[in-house]
């Protein structure tokens, strides 16, 4: 059996064979991984200094403690993006059987665009996305 | 490859929505309430893909329920935050202990 | 499938109007008459004028009785705009998304009365629930609304997640989320077959039993309809709970059904409804403030309602109707007048025969309705639900249970009677207009005539 028909053969009954491919992968996973680590901490320069013991935020300094009160408007925004946010959901589906669909799919799915608009028009004339008051 | 049996899915699922339950019942905090209700719904997902999945392939009926009950998870979790920041604003606190203008 | 689109449409359109009518006034008009082509266009439908031809794959099935019941809790839904929206008006500060939110609520109605697909079970159910949910809570500065909203959406959800495990365990048996499953069909799966579908259905029952409030899960409704703004409770407690049942009718007459060899559905049914009928009237008997009286009687009222399921004959689907009808019709009208009121206990009420003669008089019509006296709708409403079970030739002691409770109902409905009329006081109203004064004896006008002639209501069901 070579090794690339046992690749393929998926069917093939359950032995200890099969979990080779497996077994190779994570293999080479953790190999990679302590030989990185390893590497790097002896090669690597060292500079002990206390922004290193900082929490990691993308490179800007962190500033105060995370659990202080927060602007009501950031609750809003972010439960409206995500009810925007999940609808697109739908559009899975659609995108999946595009063509099969035709216009008569592409009229459907502007029709539920158009309502998902009528929302998002609503809560702009009613400033739930204004950030300043 | 022997496949995972649906069994063990179903299990999962099932102890999820048991878990659900039970914080729904324990929890006294509302946002962790609300979790607990919203790993009920996931763990049906579950239960509607393995089904789908092993039983009736054929065919993805399941997995379009779950698309609509993510969505109207969301839905139902927008409004639910809503009411407890109306809550919080009125009582000062999100425990469900504290909401007892009515007697059950 | 009229309704169920133009109800959505309405519903975006007036939410689009919130912004571009400053007017508050003007929306009430708009509301009704939004209802109003809504109500002509399900009319249309029931006569075969569809204005929309979607092929929805068997998930909606439309027959003369969803459209009747959507007829009349379109009908109910504008006879409460017209009441009371006055006091939807003074509900809160955004009186256009309240409308928006009750039309949203009409979508779910009527996709409740048409499903013929656990899909649009959930979604009719959901779409009817999430508004109202926001409708408890509207009124924002005050703590038992947001008490009560918090209450429902906990009690609301998790029903929801007993219903999609339901509707998980009965896909996992039969494969199909149609209500009408084709048994022997070469790709079910043989072995858990039938006990996934039989828990899947005690799932499904048990929150179904939530969403209408029958006895051992009814706890939540006190609570939220005493804490829900008035008018508000009052839209709840009637079309959404009548649309409630038709969905539990439909799921019972067609999927329990087919369980009947297996599971023995008419004795839970009857359990629940001894259940419903003795917490609902006893309890009711000991409330002090009329609003709460109405939510416990409302429970008592629901195990009427019940009787169908024990009966499933030609005449239980006339009585449901003309019960719905009957319900509703009398509820908003009590309500009507209890938002009116300074003080929602039996003593608020104790003279008001003197201070408001009209708004007792129809008061005293809708109560001897829901109590059940001859010559108004309820009578028949409770005649015809009663007798369809008598004609099954069973559960004779059911019936008889039915009797003596609604005896007792008596009871505390004419309380608010005795204290009207025969009790001393000084009852405090807001102001109140001649137009509502008309209002209120036309609904009471419709529930004598409807108890005189009941078929005038039932005759649509057949032409």
């Amino acid at each position: 059996m070579t090794l690339l028909n046992m690749f393929l053969d998926t069917a093939a009954a359950n032995s200890a064979a099969n979990y080779l491919p497996i077994g190779i992968q994570i293999f080479f996973a953790i190999g990679f991984v302590a030989t990185m680590l390893v590497l790097s901490n002896f090669m690597g320069p060292k500079r002990k200094t206390s922004d290193k013991l900082e929490t990691f935020a993308s490179g800007i300094e962190t500033h105060g403690d995370a659990r202080q009160p927060m602007a009501i408007k950031y609750f809003l925004v972010a439960i409206l993006f995500v009810l925007f946010d999940v609808e697109v959901i739908f559009f899975y589906p659609y995108a999946v059987n595009f063509k099969e669909l035709g216009w008569a799919g592409f009229g459907e799915i502007v029709l539920f665009v158009a309502f998902f608009l009528a929302g998002f028009v609503y809560i702009i004339k009613k400033g739930a996305l204004n950030w300043e008051d | 490859m022997s496949e995972i049996p649906l069994t063990h899915i179903l299990f999962v699922s099932t102890a999820l929505f048991f878990i659900g339950m039970y914080g729904l019942f324990t929890r006294r905090n509302m946002i962790t309430m609300l979790m607990a209700v919203e790993l009920m719904l996931n763990s049906v997902n579950i239960n509607f893909v393995a089904f789908n999945k092993y039983l009736f392939p054929e065919n993805l009926d399941g997995v379009f329920f779950t698309i609509f009950i993510i969505t109207i998870a969301a839905a139902e979790a927008a409004v639910a935050i809503a009411i407890i920041i109306n809550l919080y604003r009125s009582h000062h606190s999100i425990d469900v202990e504290d909401a007892t203008e009515m007697k059950w | 499938m009229n309704a169920i689109i133009l109800s959505a449409a309405f519903g975006v359109v007036m939410m689009l109007c919130s912004f571009l009518i400053k007017n508050k006034s003007n929306f009430r008009h708009i509301a009704s008459v939004a209802l109003l082509i809504l109500l002509i266009g399900n009319i249309a439908d029931t006569y075969g004028y569809t204005f929309f031809a979607i092929d929805t794959h068997g998930m909606l099935q439309f027959n003369r009785f969803g459209l009747l019941f959507n007829s009349i809790a379109i009908g109910s839904t504008l006879l409460y705009v017209l009441l009371t929206g006055k006091e939807i008006e003074n509900a809160g500060m955004h009186v256009a998304e309240y409308f928006t939110l009750i039309l949203f609520v009409l979508c779910g109605v009527t996709l409740l009365s048409a499903y013929n697909n656990l899909l649009t079970l959930f979604l009719g159910i959901e779409i009817m629930s999430i508004p109202l949910y926001i409708l408890t809570g509207s009124d924002k500065r005050n703590m038992k609304s947001n008490e009560a909203a918090l209450k429902y959406f906990l009690m609301g959800s998790f029903s929801t997640g007993l219903m999609l495990m339901g509707i998980a365990l009965t896909y996992g048996g039969t494969g199909t989320f149609s209500l009408e499953v084709v048994r022997n069909a070469p790709n079910m799966y043989k072995g858990l077959v039938s006990f996934l579908e039989i828990l899947g259905l005690l799932f499904l029952l048990v929150s179904m039993a939530f969403k209408v409030s029958a006895a051992p899960f009814h706890f939540w409704t006190p609570d939220v309809y005493d804490g829900a703004p008035s008018v508000f409770t009052s839209f709840m407690a009637t079309i959404v709970k009548a649309a409630g049942f038709i969905a539990f009718i439909k799921l019972c007459a067609v999927r329990m059904a087919e369980t009947e060899s297996v599971v023995d559905w008419k004795m839970i049914y009857a359990i629940i409804i001894v259940a419903t009928l003795l917490v609902g009237n006893i309890t009711a008997v000991f409330q002090q403030s009329v609003k709460r009286m109405l939510a416990y009687s409302s429970i008592a009222q629901a195990g009427f309602m019940l009787f169908t399921l024990i009966s499933l004959n030609d005449m239980a689907y006339e009585g449901i109707l003309l019960y719905s009808a009957a319900y509703s019709l009398a509820t908003i009208g009590i309500f009507a007048v209890l938002v009116k009121m300074k003080d929602y206990t039996f003593d608020g009420y104790n003279g008001l025969a003197k201070t408001q003669p009209v708004l007792a008089a129809t008061n005293t019509v809708f109560l001897l309705s829901l109590s059940g006296i001859p010559l108004t709708a309820g009578f028949f409403a409770k005649y015809y639900m009663l007798a369809a079970v008598v004609k099954t030739g069973n559960y004779t002691w059911l019936v008889i249970t039915g009797v003596l409770f609604a005896a007792v109902s008596v009871y505390y409905y004419f309380r608010v009677i005795q204290a009207m009329y025969f009790k001393e006081g000084n009852a405090e109203t807001t102001t109140i207009v001649p137009s509502f004064k008309y209002g209120l004896i036309a609904l009471a006008a419709i529930i004598i005539l409807l108890g005189i002639f009941p078929t005038l209501l039932l005759r649509w069901l057949y032409f």
